[in-house]
């Protein structure tokens, strides 16, 4: 009885994040020019993973959602092992309580967790995620990371999403990789203009996925709860045909007795 | 309030734009040589056409990259159109952070606030033609 009413709670929160998202997306198109679009997990080889990456999988706090967080759980491994194999190094910045819950289960994912954070309240909004992405570079900073990887589950409609990847690599201001070389810099100082615009990509990156994990997430639970009333529906009805049967069958016993017995009455007249 | 980020124009083709750069305004037209610029508190200046009215909206600061393909993206946190801003509102906002900004300590992260603040409404008032 409940998951009707949660379905219908996950569809009127999956209109808000939907919109949240058509607006997110060209918001955040400029990024696309520096870092490339995101790409899909599922072809994914990742030999071009940089020698240090953060990765940052976007799970949900809550369950009863569908597969969301398990897909995500999987492809982080599946980027380790990946990694690993090629003698690359990856920590992980988990957002998320059931991806935590999910990826502490594997003994060798575990020290590669850096952070956990939980508690963040979806889809966020923009100062939200400045604030995370302010946490976010300064763990990055500490460790020199080649490459953040923002890991989440992008919205196609209402019963599909796909898992992507967005892969940022820090600027270079100077020496052989220099980003940027063919543009001016306003103001001149192009280290401090990089390092904010830096900030600022990350943010703009973060938002967008942010809003696309809560759609993804209200979609796959509106179908989580959908497939459970159906499913309680379907168990309801059978339990319901095992009753009434059973019941027959007694009532019929019943008869059965009250007749023998008083045919049996019967005799001795 | 926390407002959700919209978009304003998405490969939207126009004749020139008039961008609030941290050294100045300066107007970009097509093939534009490439540029990367943070943008100071101002006014973002769009003219559709050669001969049309210009669109103008206040931002706070954001960054302008004009690309080699004479492609220009702007990206704020947040642009207002100018009409939609009250004047009144943007006075008494100045007063108020400039009174935070006296009794903030020097070096405190309240005085720095406080100290944004200033200039945005500053400017805000600037391009509103109010001196503040």
């Amino acid at each position: 009885k409940i998951t009707a009413p949660m379905k219908m709670v996950s569809a009127a929160k999956l209109k808000g994040d939907e919109t949240c998202l058509a607006s997110a997306k060209p918001y955040n198109a400029w990024s696309d020019a520096i870092c490339g679009p995101s790409q899909e997990v599922e072809d994914a080889t990742f030999e071009d993973l940089p020698k240090r990456t953060l990765v940052i999988p976007l799970t949900s706090d809550k369950g009863l959602c569908g597969g969301i967080n398990s897909f995500i759980s999987r492809a982080t491994k599946s980027i380790v092992a990946k990694a690993h194999a090629d003698g690359k190094e990856v920590d992980i910045a988990v957002i998320g309580d059931k991806g935590r819950a999910q990826l502490v289960r594997a003994a060798e994912i575990t020290p590669l967790i850096q952070q956990t954070m939980t508690e963040v309240e979806s889809p966020g909004t923009f100062s939200l995620i400045s604030s995370l992405s302010a946490d976010i570079i300064t763990v990055a900073e500490k460790k020199e990371y080649d490459g953040i990887m923002i890991l989440y589950n992008s919205f196609v409609n209402a019963a599909v999403y796909k898992q992507k990847y967005k892969l940022i690599k820090p600027f270079e201001s100077a020496g052989d990789g220099e980003s940027m070389l063919e543009y001016e810099f306003e103001p001149d100082t192009k280290s401090e203009v990089l390092q904010d615009m830096y900030e600022y990509l990350l943010t703009s990156q973060m938002y967008e996925c942010f809003m696309d994990a809560a759609a993804s997430e209200q979609s796959s639970r509106m179908t989580a709860m959908e497939n459970a009333s159906k499913n309680a529906g379907e168990m309801i009805e059978k339990l319901t045909l095992q009753y009434n049967r059973a019941r027959q069958t007694r009532i019929t016993t019943e008869l059965i007795e009250i007749i023998s017995g008083a045919s049996a009455l019967e005799d001795k007249d | 309030r926390e407002h959700r980020l919209f978009k304003i124009y998405s490969n939207k083709a126009v004749a020139q734009i008039i961008v609030p750069g941290s050294e100045g305004e300066y107007g970009v037209t097509a093939n534009h040589s490439p540029i990367v610029s943070e943008l100071k508190p101002g006014v973002l200046t769009i003219f559709h056409s050669e001969s049309s009215e210009p669109e103008k909206f206040f931002v706070p600061g954001g960054f302008a990259l004009t690309h080699p393909n004479s492609v220009t993206d702007i990206t704020c946190p947040e642009a207002v159109k100018l009409d939609d801003i009250d004047s009144s509102i943007v006075s008494s906002a100045f007063e108020s952070a400039k009174a935070s900004f006296e009794k903030a300590d020097d070096g405190s992260i309240a005085k720095a606030e406080a100290q944004i603040d200033m200039e945005v409404n500053k400017a805000l008032g600037a391009a509103l033609g109010i001196t503040l």
